[in-house]
């Protein structure tokens, strides 16, 4: 990145456009699955409605168009910008987007209406443009990010705001279905814990990076077990709290859960030491038992998940209706636009939008539809942690599985909540569900993942690169700069990482 | 992303680092592990998570999907059963049962029944009251959200119009189900003909029936149903699978059935006290058991004692088959559970579940259950099975009354199908012929008046169902016939019909005598 390419205007400045072919390719499948869905999702309503024109078409033209010119321009973005980053992040994202956008297009548009000036827009006119900012923030991201330093120098300051902004919209915050989970702040609205889960990922980062020696080697000794250094225990508790307070003051139980389950990823990640995983798992459980114990919430969704068909038309009748929706989807689904059967108009289940995507996904794409849709989240996992383990530090890498594993873990919680694994809680599946604040974060945390999947950028000095890191910088280096004459720092012979388990 | 990347393996003969040096032992400084092992490993864990999901998904979407989808709170059932116009619902015959019309107001369809002598098999589908009997077993298929195949359902959802009505085809043969209900008459009572060698039931009448076109019809469906609920004799029930009896002498074919099932008895077999027995009564645990009146004082074997209905021989005999032989006999035919088939059913029992071998408290429980008494139930569909088994050389036929659906991937016919060997050809043969002298020995026919066909070797028991208390007992017959290669099996019950010869025998015989009229 040191010279313009030839030919190109110099006011674009220092552009060195790098094809990202896979991507290319990736996306093009996406486009044709997108278009695809379209077309079924109009047959479908054409047979619903025979007085309309038939002959294939798309469901709504105007919409499809912008989402892939909006995928095309990302991408041709990611290209000009010249970074050495990964080519499956915006497709796989790209492809639960347009999932997204085919259901909230089928869904009745009066689920949710916005009037801005003379417009009317209804759920897909509104999860479009929330599709739009999230892939914009997220290639903005990716392009602009080149320095960490801003997010590992203040950690606590971060984390600070994160807390505030929770205790904000605690006391301020507006009361929806007896969670108060959203914040007015002016014009803006939004679910300040949405911004929180990245927040509290990148304190984590920081936090567990800089104290990793020695949560690695010291211990203390009861007896003869050998427990985690116990000082060093201090933000498990302090995790621990924090996750039970959400859950008291908010009555969000999958914010509290996700956030516990990715703080004990990360401990593991960064230590190796199952013995904190233990621990981590008895207190959740106890934790939980006491909140079972203590909080009505989390007894009624205990309850209603132990035996929803005991009151099927009451308390259980989200998770109930969830399951007659797979259950009538089968192994090959009923089409798009063909399930969620009404009656007198009313849809089966009226929160899909937001907490049942799945279920309506699997109601109309079959079990081989949800199948592909959890294979897609997996691969934004993998693809997340597999640039973990590359990244060229510490902080790096547990920020970039951090951020991986708040998408994965809530996917989790969310798809397991809708098939009756788990106790439901509200939280959205991340991409597909409507809703402005989880759209942005997962553009976010796409953003950042690109960003730190660049293999060009130098990390900042490195204390003393070694073992695996020295083989990775040298590699990168020898992959980037080649032609710059710098030389390639060899894979030290001293260090074999693989020994060093 | 757990190992090295390719093409950067370090050089093979590099020493191992972590291998401690004496004299560098780890130390507070010491740099940790690198964090692509860990990573891997959590990666594995959410691979493992997801694939949890993937079996969950699996679990709702195939393996629960048809029972899902067929549940009534399902709003595809709901909606489809608003909206589509229920199949057709026809006799063996192809007369028709059930069919449509469209409500002149709201143009939503509903249903209209034939004839009220089939209410208690098909029930009724109302838009205020739900469904009941075959429009509720098979509300599903006749709304077309299911035809119970899978594979077919899941090319049916490509299709134009995703909901598939399905007629179905009864066993049931109208003119004989209106013979049954005709001959009960006002009496409260029920009757179950079936083919043993296939399982299909060709009457399955209840009386009181009732007007289940005013239960559909969406104008008349609040009163109806009002007085229906209210009424005294209970026409809901259906008692050919849901009343439970006393069954009387009856039963004895099921002490005969696990006698001789489990070797404890044999036709021959005789008990010496049982001549003296008949006149003074048998004492079982300081208990007397007391013959019904004009039994001679003479040894009988299995045939005597089934032509003469005595009570002692079969008392001596459930003794010594024991009670956990006779309830694991009467299981196999169903008595204890619920029978496997298209209508609910109540179950029948042996005992009143004491803590005795069989559930039978004691001696003399099980010697009064031997001849049907104590706390023996049973639902007369239970004991045209005892009959079918025994006809059928003792194999039980699984009963059915569907034998047919037919929709637009065309038809899908329910064949008969075996539920149990109950006993030996030999055994069944035994009892047939003892069951034959019951019905056709000169002793036989003084207890089962008109029960024989003319020109038919006919086989059967009557019984009469002491119920205490003052008023008449029930009077019930079993049988079948031809007695060596059996068409028709048959159970009668008449409530408070009297002597099991008074009633229900001629009643089965004249629909025997029909049966073979119509199928000759």
């Amino acid at each position: 990145m040191t010279a313009a390419a030839p030919g190109l205007p110099a006011i674009l400045g220092p552009i060195r456009p790098r094809p990202r072919w896979r991507e290319t390719r990736l996306l093009l499948i996406v486009a044709g699955a997108v278009i695809v869905g379209s077309v079924s999702l109009a047959l479908t309503s054409q047979v619903a409605d025979p007085g309309e024109s038939h002959g294939l078409s798309l469901a709504n033209p105007v919409h499809v168009a912008v989402y892939l010119g909006l995928l095309a321009i990302a991408h041709v973005i990611l290209i000009l910008s010249g970074r050495r980053m990964d080519e499956v992040l915006l497709p796989t994202a790209g492809m639960l987007g347009g999932i997204s956008l085919l259901l909230m297009e089928r869904l009745p548009q009066t689920q949710v209406v916005q009037s801005i000036g003379p417009w009317r827009l209804g759920l897909g006119d509104v999860q479009l443009a929330w599709l739009i900012l999230s892939f914009g923030l997220a290639t903005a991201l990716a392009i602009t990010v080149r320095s960490d330093s801003w997010l590992r120098l203040y950690k606590y300051t971060w984390a600070a705001a994160g807390v505030a902004l929770l205790l904000a919209t605690f006391v301020f915050g507006d009361d929806i279905n007896g969670q108060r989970l959203s914040l007015t702040i002016g014009p803006v609205s939004g679910q300040p814990a949405e911004l929180l889960k990245v927040i509290l990922v990148v304190f984590l980062a920081g936090y567990l990076s800089e104290n990793r020696p020695l949560l690695v080697e010291e211990s203390t000794r009861v007896g003869p077990i050998a427990l985690p250094p116990l000082p060093f225990l201090a933000p498990m508790a302090a995790m621990w709290a924090i996750a039970l307070g959400i859950v008291v003051m908010q009555r969000d139980l999958g914010a509290a859960l996700l956030f516990f389950t990715v703080f004990l990823c990360l401990l593991y990640i960064a230590t190796g030491r199952v013995g904190y995983v233990v621990v981590g798992v008895l207190l959740f459980l106890a934790g939980a038992y006491l909140m079972y114990l203590i909080v009505p919430t989390v007894q009624t969704r205990v309850d209603i998940w132990a035996d929803p068909f005991k009151d099927p038309s009451g308390s259980g009748y989200q998770i109930v209706q969830s399951l007659f929706a797979f259950g009538r989807g089968g192994l090959l689904g009923t089409g798009l636009g063909a399930g969620l059967p009404t009656v007198d108009g009313n849809l089966p289940i009226p929160a899909v939008h937001t907490d049942f995507p799945l279920a309506a996904l699997g109601e109309e794409l079959g079990l081989v539809g949800v199948t592909a849709i959890l294979g897609l989240f997996l691969v934004l996992i993998e693809r997340g942690l597999r640039i973990a383990a590359s990244a060229a530090d510490e902080f790096r890498s547990l920020l970039a599985a951090g951020l991986a594993l708040v998408i994965g873990t809530q996917a989790f919680i969310i798809a397991a909540g809708n098939l009756k694994l788990i106790p439901l809680t509200g939280i959205t599946l991340p991409f597909i569900s409507y809703g402005g604040s989880s759209l942005l974060l997962n553009g976010i945390i796409i953003g950042f993942l690109l960003a730190l999947s660049d293999r060009g950028v130098e990390p900042p000095p490195p204390p003393k690169p070694r073992g695996r890191l020295a083989r990775l910088t040298g590699r990168v280096s020898r992959l980037e700069t080649p032609a710059a004459g710098r030389a390639p720092i060899p894979p030290s012979p001293a260090r074999r990482p693989d020994a060093d388990r | 992303m757990t190992g090295p990347l390719p093409g950067a393996a370090p050089p093979p003969a590099a020493p191992p680092t972590r291998a401690p040096p004496p004299a560098a032992p780890p130390s507070r400084t010491a740099r940790p592990a690198p964090l692509g092992k860990t990573i891997g490993h959590v990666g594995l864990a959410l691979t493992v998570a997801f694939a949890g999901l993937a079996l969950g998904a699996g679990y709702w979407q195939v393996v629960r999907s048809p029972d899902l989808t067929a549940d009534p709170r399902n709003p595809l059932v709901i909606a489809a059963a608003r909206n589509v116009v229920r199949g057709l619902i026809v006799d063996r015959d192809g007369k028709t049962l059930a069919s449509n019309k469209r409500d002149p107001d709201t143009g939503q369809p509903y249903r209209v029944y034939s004839d009220d002598a089939f209410s208690g098999v098909i029930g009724y589908a109302s838009r205020q009251f739900g469904t009941a009997g075959l429009e509720d077993t098979f509300n599903a298929e006749l709304t077309g959200v299911s035809n119970g195949n899978p594979i077919g359902d899941a090319l049916r959802k490509f299709e134009l119009d995703p909901y598939d009505p399905q007629k179905l085809t009864l066993s049931i043969s109208s003119r004989l189900q209106q013979a049954a209900i005709a001959g009960l008459g006002d009496d409260r009572g029920a009757v179950v003909m079936l083919d043993p060698t296939t399982g299909e039931v060709l009457v399955l009448a209840s009386t009181p029936t009732f007007d289940n076109g005013a239960v559909a019809n969406p104008a008349t469906a609040e009163k109806a149903f009002a007085a229906l609920r209210t009424d005294k004799s209970h026409p809901l029930l259906n008692r050919a699978t849901q009343g439970q009896y006393v069954p009387g002498s009856v039963f004895k074919i099921v002490t005969a059935i696990a006698g001789l099932g489990s070797g404890r008895i044999t036709p021959a077999t005789t008990f010496p006290s049982q001549p003296k027995a008949e006149a003074d009564g048998l004492v079982v645990s300081g208990f007397r058991i007391h013959e019904h009146p004009g039994v001679p004082s003479r040894s009988f074997d299995l045939i005597d004692a089934t032509e003469w209905s005595s009570n002692i021989w079969y008392a001596l005999a459930g003794l010594r088959t024991g009670g956990a032989n006779l309830a694991d006999f009467a299981g196999r035919m169903g008595i204890g559970g619920a029978i496997d088939f298209d209508l609910p059913t109540a179950s029948s029992q042996v005992s009143g579940g004491g803590s005795g071998p069989g559930g039978f408290a004691d001696d003399v429980e099980l010697a009064n259950a031997s001849y049907g008494q104590a706390k023996v139930l049973v639902t007369p569909l239970q004991m045209a099975l005892v009959a079918s088994t025994v006809a059928n050389g003792g194999v039980l036929m699984r009963p059915h009354l569907v034998v047919a659906t037919t929709g637009r991937g065309g038809t899908q016919r329910v064949g008969p199908s075996e539920l149990s060997r109950v006993i030996s050809p030999d055994d069944a043969a035994a009892i047939a012929e003892a069951m034959q002298g019951a019905v056709e020995s000169s002793i036989g026919r003084q207890f089962t008046t008109g029960a024989k066909v003319a020109g038919v070797p006919t086989a059967g028991k009557s019984g009469t169902a002491e119920l205490g208390g003052t008023g008449a007992p029930h009077s019930w017959f079993i049988g079948f016939a031809p007695v060596d290669h059996p068409r028709i099996a048959i159970a009668v019950i008449v409530e408070r019909g009297g002597r099991g010869g008074a009633r229900a025998a001629p009643l089965a015989g004249d629909l025997m005598t029909m049966f073979f009229r119509l199928n000759r």
